[in-house]
């Protein structure tokens, strides 16, 4: 049955009846974790792009880390990396919150959904880690 | 029918003109030449280094007569004029290079490279803008209008007391016109121009330096250690890190430096031990201060490798308020130990005298460390300063310190100048934040045929949104600004830069605050001035009688046209990291510098006619531009995704089309369901839910409780009738005895 009150229908993951310490404690995991299972049954190609993109993504922040990457070639990565997120999460956890974060709805993600869930979280990542190593005079602009 | 298929062909032809619209708007962007001659021009590299400045730039524009430069000289630098008479050569006036002096950043995060000519008497004679990085100048406003601006500085004179704004001849002020939309660059600019040219004024002895009575001091006989010297701030430390200056960090700082002044008698004999500090104070004149400072750390000398002899140690110099104090080799003194207890190790050090009578210890100055910074992009080299302000404890100072009122900051300045219209900003935009809150209450007195509780708060923000915010304040939030932010996240965020606007900078903290909780429609909706503007033009186009060429474009050409707005926006941003003239050149998609900023006869015809045309398709249909072409829109949709909270919904929304009907936004699809990026919070819809003659579920019930005689109770929380329990009897009974 639609429910008119969510843009698409409601989807209730595992963790989402259980305690909000546990709960919120599994959604940061989601939010840093796109992969699951579920994902790599159905679209293992995707899946396994998706880490090996994740590896070399972790490897360009280690080398800006050390100082060996302009902070274009960072910013390219980073944006390509977010690109293939959205696929990986499509399959493996197709899901977006509705209302507020403390609350226990969900729902089904659309394309549009999970690339402004993408966008906007790893534009939040990206700008953390990035201000931190400029901060830290890592990467020099 | 023979109408209908008129108004149909007509609707049809607006969908063609939108689309129109998109393509003119296009060809606007790529055929119409821009002239902006300085901006992001390439500049010699020796213009910023060698020694003969005018050789690589041509001096003559702004010193008119002068016909031969000298070297630049002083300290910061700068160039004399002649005039050269029967083989006389006459001092015509100075020339300065902005950039040598200041490094204050406009709008762009980038200081815009002046070249400035004053004459012998400290009147500017010329202003020439070499470079800049303004994107608002690049489209927006002509170059001229800062050509314009700067003019007005031409014939005042350097110790002038010149802001931007209304002259105050009772405080002896000069106020200047501001770029209409550009009031963060000018602000700029104005500190660029009274700090330049007062520095060099006061070099060449145009400008008397401030005299301010001598500090005496209070000698409490202790000796302390170094922690206790740094604790109470008589030793203070300045920092600057590799990233500073546009390197990277190799985990040493740039210099690290410590410094305090010794003539203090405490300080004096804790650095210098008794007979090093009476023998410093033997060899002072009165009135001079000794500055002593070591360096720590770092890989930068602040000596300088370039000293030589006679010359002058560029790299340290002490500031108070508007002056300066450099050093020459003979303000030099060894520093041959630091003899306080806990001092760290140190690599250079050195003893500095103070020489202007004027500086007063009693008083906060600032020691400063000046670089050169590094641009990677053109690796240019731009000057760079750095300071640490200090102020002697009260207790060493005889009736402690003297009181003393700070220079209001450029932006506090622009705050309290406008503090009036800045409170009836505020006082609008949480009078419709709150009035949005209170939703329930308006749309439960409103009804299908009167809108009117909710209308009128919302037609009075669209007019004051139009007139006063857009035309008057000209707080058009713009996708320039994001990208903007961007730009100066990665290159240099200074908060003054966006406080100089007061009104953009609370806008963006309402519209941040409001999507999270309500969504992108309370800004679109209700106050984007253009936005406003576009719907107010389709509600008095149906007043005056072109209602039945108004209507919607059919949902699945709409739900297909609704993505250009995210494409425009995605490819805003993709470019704007590849070239960022070019991204905003493009955002010149959206029309509100011509229709707020500019003013739709102020600019190149294909601007004005990409504008107006949207104006007047607005006529016709409801906010085409906010729907199909805002990139700022879309920009605020995606994070709208996740808004808290959400409209009403029943369950019987997924079967009727009462509502998606009635939607000017076209968000609502055929379940029922409302899609938060698209929708602009005009609770039309709401109303509806509310009404027990228009919402479905509520007529029915309304005419069964009718027929059957039962009372037609308030309609609660859900939206439903609140529902009638019957009493059990007995209990009926039991309360009728009771009673």
């Amino acid at each position: 049955m639609v429910d008119p009150a969510m843009l698409t229908e409601p989807v209730e993951p595992a963790y989402a009846a259980g305690a909000t310490t546990r709960r919120l404690a599994a959604e940061a995991w989601d939010h840093l974790w796109p992969w699951s299972r579920a994902g790599f049954s159905r679209q293992k190609l995707v899946q396994a792009v998706g880490l090996a993109l994740a590896v070399a993504v972790t490897t360009v922040w280690v080398l800006a880390g050390m100082g060996e990457m302009g902070a274009g070639a960072l910013i390219g990565w980073w944006v390509g990396w977010s690109a293939c997120e959205v696929l990986v999460r499509l399959s493996a956890k197709p899901y977006v919150k509705e209302g507020p974060w403390w609350g226990r709805r969900y729902r089904a993600a659309s394309v549009m959904d999970m690339l402004c869930y993408v966008a906007f979280k790893n534009l939040l990542v990206g700008a953390l880690l990035f201000l931190t190593l400029k901060a830290l005079g890592r990467v020099v602009v | 029918m023979m109408f209908a298929r008129l108004c149909r062909r007509f609707q049809r032809s607006i969908a063609g003109g939108l689309l129109g619209m998109v393509m003119a708007g296009a060809l606007v962007l790529l055929s119409e030449p821009v002239r902006a001659d300085s901006y992001e021009a390439a500049l010699p590299p020796e213009l910023h280094s060698s020694p003969r400045m005018c050789d690589y730039v041509a001096c003559t524009e702004v010193l008119p007569g002068a016909d031969s430069f000298s070297e630049r000289r002083g300290q910061p630098p700068f160039v004399e004029g002649y005039k050269t008479e029967g083989g006389q050569k006459t001092l015509v006036g100075y020339v300065m290079l902005s950039t040598d002096i200041v490094d204050i950043p406009a709008y762009s995060g980038k200081p815009v490279v002046t070249l400035i000519g004053m004459d012998a008497t400290g009147h500017f004679v010329g202003v020439k803008i070499l470079k800049h990085s303004e994107p608002i100048l690049l489209l927006g406003i002509p170059e001229s209008a800062l050509i314009k601006f700067n003019q007005q500085y031409l014939g005042k004179f350097v110790g002038d007391q010149i802001e931007i704004g209304k002259a105050r001849p009772e405080e002896n002020i000069i106020g200047l016109d501001a770029i209409t939309g550009a009031t963060v660059t000018v602000i700029a600019q104005n500190q660029v121009m009274m700090v330049s040219g007062g520095e060099v004024a006061k070099q060449v002895g145009i400008l008397k330096p401030q005299v301010r009575p001598p500090a005496t001091f209070i000698d409490t006989g202790e000796t302390l250690t170094w922690d206790q010297l740094v604790a109470e701030g008589s030793v203070a430390r300045l920092t600057v890190k590799p990233q500073d200056v546009g390197l990277v960090s190799t985990g040493q700082p740039y210099v690290d430096l410590w410094f305090g002044l010794l003539n203090v008698p405490t300080v004096g004999r804790s650095i210098l031990g008794k007979d090093g500090y009476e023998r410093l104070m033997a060899g002072l004149h009165p009135g001079e201060q000794a500055l002593f400072v070591v360096k720590t750390d770092g890989i930068e000398s602040f000596k300088g490798s370039g000293f030589v002899r006679g010359g002058l140690y560029d790299r340290v110099q002490v500031r108070q308020e508007r002056d300066t104090y450099t050093f020459r080799d003979l303000d030099y003194l060894n520093l041959y130990g630091v003899l306080a207890a806990g001092a760290p190790a140190y690599t250079e050090s050195a003893i500095f005298i103070v020489r202007g009578k004027t500086f007063s210890a009693a008083y906060p100055w600032q020691f400063v460390f000046l670089a050169n910074k590094l641009d990677k992009t053109t690796g240019a080299k731009t000057f760079a300063n750095f300071d640490r302000e200090v102020w002697l404890p009260a207790r060493y100072l005889e009736g402690g310190r003297p009181a003393y009122k700070r220079p209001d900051a450029p932006w506090l300045k622009m705050w309290k100048d406008r503090a009036v219209e800045i409170a009836a900003f505020v006082v609008l935009l949480v009078a419709v934040a709150v009035v949005y809150s209170r939703r329930d209450a308006l749309v439960r007195r409103a009804d299908r045929k009167n809108k009117w509780p909710v209308n009128a708060f919302k037609y009075t923000g669209w007019v004051v949104s139009i007139g006063f915010v857009g035309f008057h304040a000209m707080a058009q939030p713009s996708i320039t600004q994001v990208l903007t932010w961007f730009h100066s996240l990665l290159f240099q965020w200074k908060w003054e830069l966006f406080l100089s606007d007061p009104f953009i900078f609370i806008f963006w903290i309402f519209i941040i605050v409001t999507v999270f909780l309500w969504g992108r429609g309370l800004f679109c909706g209700w106050l984007c001035p253009f936005g406003s503007l576009s719907e107010l033009l389709y509600k008095v186009g149906e007043r005056i009688g072109l209602k039945r060429f108004q209507g919607k474009l059919p949902k699945p050409l709409h739900d297909k046209l609704k993505w250009v707005k995210y494409g425009v926006f995605l490819g805003l941003l993709a470019v704007s990291f590849f070239s960022m003239p070019l991204a905003e050149k493009l955002a010149e998609v959206e029309p509100f510098k011509t229709t707020f900023l500019v003013g739709l006869f102020n600019r190149s015809w294909p601007y004005t006619l990409f504008a107006a045309g949207l104006l007047g398709l607005s006529i016709f249909i409801e906010r085409p531009f906010c729907k199909y072409l805002c990139p700022l829109g879309a920009s605020l949709a995606m994070p709208t995704t996740f808004r808290w909270f959400g409209l009403k919904r029943k369950q019987e929304c997924t079967s009727c089309n009462a509502c998606a009907h009635g939607c000017g936004s076209q968000a609502i699809d055929a379940d029922g369901r409302i899609d938060q990026r698209e929708c602009l919070l005009c609770l039309d819809c709401m109303v509806l839910y509310h009404d027990d003659h228009a919402c479905p579920p509520l007529v029915q019930e309304r005419k069964r409780r009718t027929k059957a005689g039962q009372p037609l109770t308030p309609i609660g929380q859900d939206g439903y009738f609140i529902p009638i329990i019957p009493v059990p009897a007995g209990a009926a009974a039991k309360e009728t005895t009771h009673g």
